[in-house]
Protein backbone atom coordinates (compact mmCIF):
# COMPACT_ATOMS: atom_id res chain seq x y z
CA UNK A 1 0.00 0.00 0.00
CA UNK A 2 0.79 3.44 -0.88
CA UNK A 3 -0.02 6.29 1.42
CA UNK A 4 -0.31 9.49 -0.25
CA UNK A 5 0.15 12.58 2.28
CA UNK A 6 0.01 15.34 -0.28
CA UNK A 7 -1.78 14.54 -3.43
CA UNK A 8 0.05 17.90 -5.04
CA UNK A 9 -1.03 19.88 -8.01
CA UNK A 10 -2.63 17.11 -9.88
CA UNK A 11 -1.73 13.71 -9.28
CA UNK A 12 -3.76 11.04 -10.87
CA UNK A 13 -3.46 6.43 -11.52
CA UNK A 14 -2.71 5.97 -15.04
CA UNK A 15 -1.56 2.74 -17.01
CA UNK A 16 -0.73 2.64 -20.92
CA UNK A 17 -1.86 2.39 -23.53
CA UNK A 18 -4.81 3.55 -21.15
CA UNK A 19 -8.78 3.06 -22.15
CA UNK A 20 -8.11 2.14 -25.96
CA UNK A 21 -10.56 0.96 -28.81
CA UNK A 22 -13.41 2.24 -27.03
CA UNK A 23 -13.25 6.11 -29.04
CA UNK A 24 -16.75 4.74 -30.87
CA UNK A 25 -18.00 4.70 -27.75
CA UNK A 26 -16.74 8.65 -26.53
CA UNK A 27 -14.10 7.42 -24.32
CA UNK A 28 -10.72 8.62 -24.83
CA UNK A 29 -8.14 6.72 -23.98
CA UNK A 30 -6.24 8.68 -21.22
CA UNK A 31 -3.49 7.47 -20.32
CA UNK A 32 0.47 9.00 -19.30
CA UNK A 33 0.98 12.30 -20.94
CA UNK A 34 4.96 11.02 -21.58
CA UNK A 35 4.58 7.49 -21.89
CA UNK A 36 8.42 7.76 -22.89
CA UNK A 37 9.67 8.30 -19.02
CA UNK A 38 6.46 6.20 -17.77
CA UNK A 39 7.17 3.12 -19.54
CA UNK A 40 10.84 3.68 -18.41
CA UNK A 41 9.87 4.22 -15.18
CA UNK A 42 8.19 0.72 -15.32
CA UNK A 43 10.87 -1.27 -17.16
CA UNK A 44 13.23 0.28 -13.93
CA UNK A 45 11.29 -1.64 -11.58
CA UNK A 46 10.71 -4.77 -13.53
CA UNK A 47 7.12 -4.37 -14.14
CA UNK A 48 5.48 -4.29 -17.08
CA UNK A 49 5.92 -1.20 -19.35
CA UNK A 50 2.30 -0.48 -19.21
CA UNK A 51 1.43 -0.99 -15.30
CA UNK A 52 -0.17 1.58 -13.45
CA UNK A 53 1.38 4.48 -11.79
CA UNK A 54 1.29 7.57 -11.02
CA UNK A 55 1.18 10.67 -13.07
CA UNK A 56 2.54 13.99 -10.79
CA UNK A 57 1.95 17.28 -13.46
CA UNK A 58 3.85 20.60 -11.61
CA UNK A 59 4.87 18.81 -8.53
CA UNK A 60 4.05 18.49 -5.00
CA UNK A 61 3.61 15.04 -4.35
CA UNK A 62 4.29 12.83 -0.79
CA UNK A 63 4.23 9.71 -0.36
CA UNK A 64 4.40 7.34 2.55
CA UNK A 65 5.73 3.28 1.56
CA UNK A 66 4.47 1.12 3.87
CA UNK A 67 5.87 -2.25 1.96
CA UNK A 68 9.53 -3.28 0.56
CA UNK A 69 9.14 -2.27 -3.03
CA UNK A 70 11.47 -0.97 -5.93
CA UNK A 71 10.71 2.09 -7.51
CA UNK A 72 11.34 5.22 -10.02
CA UNK A 73 10.64 8.48 -10.69
CA UNK A 74 11.53 9.76 -14.80
CA UNK A 75 10.50 12.99 -16.43
CA UNK A 76 10.42 16.42 -15.27
CA UNK A 77 13.08 17.31 -12.20
CA UNK A 78 10.89 18.13 -9.00
CA UNK A 79 13.26 17.75 -6.32
CA UNK A 80 12.53 14.54 -5.72
CA UNK A 81 14.05 13.57 -1.96
CA UNK A 82 13.42 9.97 -0.21
CA UNK A 83 13.60 10.45 3.26
CA UNK A 84 15.19 14.03 2.76
CA UNK A 85 18.13 12.71 0.45
CA UNK A 86 17.92 13.92 -2.83
CA UNK A 87 17.63 10.97 -5.59
CA UNK A 88 18.25 11.08 -9.35
CA UNK A 89 15.74 10.64 -11.82
CA UNK A 90 15.52 7.93 -14.63
CA UNK A 91 17.29 5.25 -11.74
CA UNK A 92 15.49 2.61 -9.48
CA UNK A 93 15.37 2.84 -5.72
CA UNK A 94 14.59 0.68 -3.05
CA UNK A 95 11.62 1.85 -0.41
CA UNK A 96 11.24 0.25 3.04
CA UNK A 97 8.02 0.61 5.30
CA UNK A 98 7.80 3.93 7.25
CA UNK A 99 9.92 5.37 3.97
CA UNK A 100 8.27 9.16 2.70
CA UNK A 101 9.27 10.45 -1.08
CA UNK A 102 8.39 13.90 -1.51
CA UNK A 103 8.41 15.84 -5.07
CA UNK A 104 8.88 19.53 -4.88
CA UNK A 105 8.23 22.20 -7.30
CA UNK A 106 9.74 22.25 -10.92
CA UNK A 107 13.18 23.27 -10.86
CA UNK A 108 13.48 23.52 -14.59
CA UNK A 109 12.17 22.47 -17.95
CA UNK A 110 9.38 19.84 -18.25
CA UNK A 111 6.15 19.56 -16.98
CA UNK A 112 5.49 16.13 -15.57
CA UNK A 113 7.00 13.42 -13.55
CA UNK A 114 6.15 9.35 -13.16
CA UNK A 115 6.67 7.24 -10.18
CA UNK A 116 6.53 4.03 -10.57
CA UNK A 117 6.15 0.52 -7.84
CA UNK A 118 7.44 -2.70 -8.14
CA UNK A 119 4.04 -4.57 -8.29
CA UNK A 120 2.07 -1.14 -9.54
CA UNK A 121 -0.79 0.46 -8.66
CA UNK A 122 -3.74 -2.18 -8.12
CA UNK A 123 -7.03 -0.12 -7.88
CA UNK A 124 -9.82 -1.99 -9.56
CA UNK A 125 -9.58 -1.67 -13.59
CA UNK A 126 -12.76 -0.08 -15.09
CA UNK A 127 -12.94 -1.02 -18.67
CA UNK A 128 -10.26 -2.77 -18.76
CA UNK A 129 -7.95 -0.03 -17.92
CA UNK A 130 -6.76 1.56 -14.52
CA UNK A 131 -6.20 4.91 -16.26
CA UNK A 132 -7.82 8.00 -14.58
CA UNK A 133 -10.11 9.56 -17.39
CA UNK A 134 -10.62 13.00 -15.04
CA UNK A 135 -13.20 14.94 -17.16
CA UNK A 136 -15.57 11.90 -16.99
CA UNK A 137 -14.48 10.64 -13.36
CA UNK A 138 -13.55 6.78 -14.88
CA UNK A 139 -10.60 4.75 -13.63
CA UNK A 140 -7.65 5.68 -11.32
CA UNK A 141 -8.76 6.23 -7.99
CA UNK A 142 -12.64 6.81 -7.82
CA UNK A 143 -11.72 8.45 -11.04
CA UNK A 144 -10.16 11.57 -9.64
CA UNK A 145 -6.62 13.04 -8.42
CA UNK A 146 -5.24 12.18 -5.36
CA UNK A 147 -4.94 13.95 -2.21
CA UNK A 148 -4.01 13.41 1.13
CA UNK A 149 -5.07 10.51 2.88
CA UNK A 150 -5.70 8.24 -0.56
CA UNK A 151 -4.44 4.69 0.35
CA UNK A 152 -3.50 2.74 -3.09
CA UNK A 153 -3.20 -0.49 -3.60
CA UNK A 154 0.13 -2.27 -5.01
CA UNK A 155 0.14 -5.78 -6.56
CA UNK A 156 2.36 -8.45 -6.27
CA UNK A 157 6.00 -7.32 -7.22
CA UNK A 158 6.55 -10.62 -10.40
CA UNK A 159 10.71 -10.37 -9.92
CA UNK A 160 13.25 -9.84 -6.71
CA UNK A 161 13.03 -6.40 -5.18
CA UNK A 162 17.61 -7.05 -5.40
CA UNK A 163 17.08 -7.84 -9.22
CA UNK A 164 15.40 -4.39 -10.34
CA UNK A 165 17.26 -1.97 -7.97
CA UNK A 166 19.55 0.32 -8.62
CA UNK A 167 19.62 0.52 -12.24
CA UNK A 168 19.39 3.29 -14.73
CA UNK A 169 18.08 4.04 -18.21
CA UNK A 170 21.67 4.56 -20.71
CA UNK A 171 22.13 8.43 -20.45
CA UNK A 172 22.09 8.79 -24.20
CA UNK A 173 18.48 7.68 -23.89
CA UNK A 174 17.31 10.33 -21.05
CA UNK A 175 15.70 13.41 -22.94
CA UNK A 176 16.76 16.75 -22.25
CA UNK A 177 13.71 18.84 -22.55
CA UNK A 178 13.93 22.58 -24.43
CA UNK A 179 13.66 25.07 -21.70
CA UNK A 180 11.15 28.00 -20.83
CA UNK A 181 10.29 30.13 -24.50
CA UNK A 182 11.98 27.21 -26.14
CA UNK A 183 11.12 25.31 -29.21
CA UNK A 184 9.71 21.49 -29.29
CA UNK A 185 10.55 19.86 -32.60
CA UNK A 186 7.27 17.46 -32.89
CA UNK A 187 6.23 15.05 -35.76
CA UNK A 188 3.28 15.08 -37.36
CA UNK A 189 1.87 13.59 -40.57
CA UNK A 190 -0.27 15.61 -42.77
CA UNK A 191 -4.39 15.55 -42.55
CA UNK A 192 -6.67 14.35 -42.87
CA UNK A 193 -8.08 17.17 -43.45
CA UNK A 194 -5.74 19.50 -44.97
CA UNK A 195 -4.68 20.61 -48.66
CA UNK A 196 -5.75 21.21 -51.10
CA UNK A 197 -9.83 20.28 -50.03
CA UNK A 198 -9.77 22.34 -46.68
CA UNK A 199 -6.81 24.32 -47.01
CA UNK A 200 -4.45 26.16 -49.47
CA UNK A 201 -0.90 24.40 -49.78
CA UNK A 202 0.49 28.00 -48.51
CA UNK A 203 -1.66 27.48 -45.01
CA UNK A 204 -0.37 24.17 -44.69
CA UNK A 205 3.79 25.39 -45.45
CA UNK A 206 2.77 28.03 -42.80
CA UNK A 207 0.91 25.24 -40.44
CA UNK A 208 4.42 23.53 -40.82
CA UNK A 209 6.78 26.81 -40.67
CA UNK A 210 5.28 28.69 -37.61
CA UNK A 211 6.42 28.18 -34.08
CA UNK A 212 3.44 28.20 -32.57
CA UNK A 213 3.18 28.99 -28.80
CA UNK A 214 1.56 26.65 -26.52
CA UNK A 215 -1.29 28.70 -24.47
CA UNK A 216 -1.39 28.62 -20.90
CA UNK A 217 -5.03 26.88 -20.83
CA UNK A 218 -3.54 23.86 -22.32
CA UNK A 219 -4.40 20.29 -20.58
CA UNK A 220 -4.59 16.71 -20.72
CA UNK A 221 -7.95 17.37 -22.98
CA UNK A 222 -6.31 19.58 -25.21
CA UNK A 223 -3.37 21.78 -26.19
CA UNK A 224 -4.31 25.59 -27.12
CA UNK A 225 -2.01 27.11 -29.66
CA UNK A 226 -2.14 30.46 -30.86
CA UNK A 227 -5.24 31.81 -33.67
CA UNK A 228 -3.68 32.04 -37.08
CA UNK A 229 -5.48 34.05 -40.10
CA UNK A 230 -5.78 31.13 -42.48
CA UNK A 231 -6.58 31.47 -46.20
CA UNK A 232 -8.57 28.51 -46.17
CA UNK A 233 -9.63 26.82 -49.59
CA UNK A 234 -13.57 27.16 -48.87
CA UNK A 235 -15.39 30.31 -47.97
CA UNK A 236 -17.74 27.96 -45.77
CA UNK A 237 -18.45 24.71 -44.24
CA UNK A 238 -21.12 23.70 -46.35
CA UNK A 239 -23.45 21.70 -44.71
CA UNK A 240 -21.10 21.34 -41.63
CA UNK A 241 -21.58 24.75 -40.82
CA UNK A 242 -20.78 28.60 -41.70
CA UNK A 243 -17.22 28.90 -40.96
CA UNK A 244 -14.30 26.63 -43.08
CA UNK A 245 -13.07 25.11 -40.53
CA UNK A 246 -16.69 23.16 -40.13
CA UNK A 247 -17.24 20.05 -41.59
CA UNK A 248 -19.86 17.25 -40.69
CA UNK A 249 -19.06 15.88 -37.59
CA UNK A 250 -16.37 12.90 -37.38
CA UNK A 251 -14.34 10.97 -35.35
CA UNK A 252 -11.20 12.44 -34.09
CA UNK A 253 -7.40 11.01 -33.96
CA UNK A 254 -5.75 11.26 -30.61
CA UNK A 255 -3.03 13.83 -31.55
CA UNK A 256 -4.97 15.70 -33.71
CA UNK A 257 -4.48 18.71 -34.50
CA UNK A 258 -7.63 20.56 -34.46
CA UNK A 259 -8.70 23.46 -36.25
CA UNK A 260 -11.63 25.54 -34.51
CA UNK A 261 -12.43 28.39 -36.19
CA UNK A 262 -8.80 29.75 -36.60
CA UNK A 263 -7.23 28.23 -33.25
CA UNK A 264 -5.47 24.83 -33.79
CA UNK A 265 -5.68 22.33 -30.72
CA UNK A 266 -4.02 19.72 -30.42
CA UNK A 267 -5.81 17.01 -29.01
CA UNK A 268 -4.28 15.04 -26.17
CA UNK A 269 -4.87 11.70 -24.06
CA UNK A 270 -8.44 12.91 -22.40
CA UNK A 271 -9.51 14.79 -25.59
CA UNK A 272 -12.93 14.68 -27.36
CA UNK A 273 -13.52 11.69 -29.39
CA UNK A 274 -15.99 13.65 -32.66
CA UNK A 275 -16.69 16.51 -33.68
CA UNK A 276 -16.83 19.07 -36.62
CA UNK A 277 -14.00 20.86 -37.28
CA UNK A 278 -11.17 19.75 -39.67
CA UNK A 279 -7.80 18.39 -38.37
CA UNK A 280 -5.55 19.52 -40.67
CA UNK A 281 -2.35 16.91 -39.09
CA UNK A 282 -1.63 14.36 -36.63
CA UNK A 283 0.97 13.93 -33.90
CA UNK A 284 3.00 10.94 -34.56
CA UNK A 285 2.27 8.87 -31.77
CA UNK A 286 5.94 8.60 -30.66
CA UNK A 287 6.18 12.22 -30.54
CA UNK A 288 2.82 12.48 -28.11
CA UNK A 289 5.23 12.58 -25.02
CA UNK A 290 6.88 15.72 -26.27
CA UNK A 291 2.93 16.79 -25.32
CA UNK A 292 3.30 15.80 -21.71
CA UNK A 293 6.82 17.70 -20.72
CA UNK A 294 5.66 20.97 -22.29
CA UNK A 295 4.73 23.99 -20.15
CA UNK A 296 1.85 25.53 -20.91
CA UNK A 297 2.02 29.30 -21.22
CA UNK A 298 5.97 28.81 -22.34
CA UNK A 299 6.66 26.36 -24.54
CA UNK A 300 6.26 26.59 -28.41
CA UNK A 301 5.96 23.60 -30.90
CA UNK A 302 7.54 23.62 -34.83
CA UNK A 303 5.53 20.38 -36.08
CA UNK A 304 7.91 18.53 -38.49
CA UNK A 305 6.08 16.83 -41.57
CA UNK A 306 7.25 13.26 -41.69
CA UNK A 307 5.12 10.44 -43.66
CA UNK A 308 2.82 7.94 -42.16
CA UNK A 309 5.86 5.26 -42.93
CA UNK A 310 8.22 7.27 -40.88
CA UNK A 311 5.29 8.06 -37.89
CA UNK A 312 5.18 4.06 -37.77
CA UNK A 313 9.02 3.45 -37.98
CA UNK A 314 9.60 6.18 -35.16
CA UNK A 315 6.96 4.03 -32.80
CA UNK A 316 8.64 0.70 -33.60
CA UNK A 317 11.97 2.27 -32.77
CA UNK A 318 11.12 4.00 -29.45
CA UNK A 319 9.34 0.88 -28.44
CA UNK A 320 12.28 -1.11 -28.82
CA UNK A 321 14.45 1.43 -26.93
CA UNK A 322 12.19 1.23 -23.70
CA UNK A 323 13.88 -2.12 -22.88
CA UNK A 324 15.70 -3.64 -19.57
CA UNK A 325 18.08 -3.56 -22.70
CA UNK A 326 18.63 -0.19 -22.28
CA UNK A 327 19.02 -0.25 -18.48
CA UNK A 328 22.50 -0.26 -16.86
CA UNK A 329 23.77 -0.94 -13.18
CA UNK A 330 24.24 2.30 -11.04
CA UNK B 1 13.19 44.90 9.13
CA UNK B 2 13.88 41.34 7.72
CA UNK B 3 11.91 41.27 4.11
CA UNK B 4 11.20 38.34 2.61
CA UNK B 5 9.40 37.21 -0.71
CA UNK B 6 6.68 34.73 -1.57
CA UNK B 7 6.68 32.48 -4.52
CA UNK B 8 4.86 30.62 -6.92
CA UNK B 9 5.17 27.07 -6.77
CA UNK B 10 3.01 26.66 -10.84
CA UNK B 11 3.76 28.06 -13.86
CA UNK B 12 0.79 29.95 -15.61
CA UNK B 13 -0.87 33.45 -15.42
CA UNK B 14 -0.40 35.59 -12.25
CA UNK B 15 -3.39 37.54 -11.11
CA UNK B 16 -4.15 39.88 -8.54
CA UNK B 17 -7.59 39.96 -8.63
CA UNK B 18 -10.58 37.27 -8.03
CA UNK B 19 -12.44 38.42 -11.00
CA UNK B 20 -11.36 41.91 -13.65
CA UNK B 21 -14.16 43.81 -11.72
CA UNK B 22 -13.00 42.82 -8.30
CA UNK B 23 -10.72 44.58 -6.01
CA UNK B 24 -7.12 42.93 -5.65
CA UNK B 25 -6.24 40.71 -3.28
CA UNK B 26 -4.03 42.45 -1.12
CA UNK B 27 -1.90 46.17 -1.98
CA UNK B 28 0.85 47.36 -1.21
CA UNK B 29 1.09 48.77 2.65
CA UNK B 30 -1.60 45.84 3.96
CA UNK B 31 -0.95 43.88 6.45
CA UNK B 32 -1.64 40.49 5.64
CA UNK B 33 -2.05 37.02 7.99
CA UNK B 34 -0.44 34.04 6.94
CA UNK B 35 -2.39 31.70 4.68
CA UNK B 36 -4.34 34.90 3.25
CA UNK B 37 -4.33 34.64 -0.46
CA UNK B 38 -2.16 37.05 -2.35
CA UNK B 39 -2.96 36.10 -6.06
CA UNK B 40 -4.25 33.65 -8.72
CA UNK B 41 -2.30 31.05 -11.00
CA UNK B 42 -4.19 30.20 -13.97
CA UNK B 43 -2.82 26.87 -15.72
CA UNK B 44 -4.68 24.02 -17.50
CA UNK B 45 -7.95 25.77 -17.11
CA UNK B 46 -8.30 26.39 -13.53
CA UNK B 47 -6.61 28.69 -11.00
CA UNK B 48 -4.68 28.15 -8.02
CA UNK B 49 -4.27 30.21 -5.05
CA UNK B 50 -1.18 31.58 -3.89
CA UNK B 51 -0.59 32.00 -0.53
CA UNK B 52 1.35 33.99 2.48
CA UNK B 53 3.08 31.02 4.14
CA UNK B 54 3.64 34.05 7.05
CA UNK B 55 2.14 37.10 7.95
CA UNK B 56 3.31 40.76 7.70
CA UNK B 57 3.38 44.09 5.56
CA UNK B 58 3.23 43.90 1.48
CA UNK B 59 5.67 45.89 0.46
CA UNK B 60 5.73 45.39 -3.08
CA UNK B 61 4.88 43.59 -6.30
CA UNK B 62 7.43 41.66 -7.97
CA UNK B 63 4.66 40.74 -11.06
CA UNK B 64 2.60 42.40 -12.77
CA UNK B 65 -1.26 41.33 -13.24
CA UNK B 66 -1.91 38.72 -16.05
CA UNK B 67 2.05 38.39 -16.04
CA UNK B 68 3.28 34.22 -17.18
CA UNK B 69 5.17 33.41 -14.20
CA UNK B 70 7.66 30.58 -14.29
CA UNK B 71 8.15 27.91 -10.74
CA UNK B 72 9.42 29.58 -8.12
CA UNK B 73 8.99 32.62 -9.40
CA UNK B 74 8.87 35.21 -6.61
CA UNK B 75 5.64 37.27 -6.65
CA UNK B 76 5.66 39.71 -3.14
CA UNK B 77 7.89 41.23 -0.65
CA UNK B 78 6.52 41.23 2.55
CA UNK B 79 8.28 42.61 5.57
CA UNK B 80 7.32 42.50 9.57
CA UNK B 81 3.81 44.23 9.99
CA UNK B 82 4.84 47.60 11.78
CA UNK B 83 8.47 48.00 10.39
CA UNK B 84 8.71 50.37 8.49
Amino acid sequence: MLEVRNGGFETTVQDYPGRIGMLSLGFAPAGPMDDYAFRFANVLVGNPPGAAGLEITAGGLAVAFHDERAFAVCGADMDARLNGQRIELWRSYRARPGDLLELDYLQGPGFRTYLTVSGGIEVPPVLDSRATYLPGSVGGLDGRKLQAGDRLPLGEPSVDLGRVIDRRVRANLVPGYPGYNEVWEVEATRGPQADPDYMTSEDMDAFFAHHWKLDAASNRTGYRLDIYRWQWARTSGGAGGGHPSNIIDNGYPVGAVNVCGDQPIILCVDGPTLGGFICNAVVAKAAMWKLGQMVPGWSYIHFKEVSLEQAIDLLARQDTTISEENLERS
Amino acid sequence: MAERTIRSPLPGIFYRRPSPDAEPFVKEGDVIQPGAVIGLVGVMKTFHEITADSGGRVVRFLVENEEPIRPGQEIVVLTDAGTE
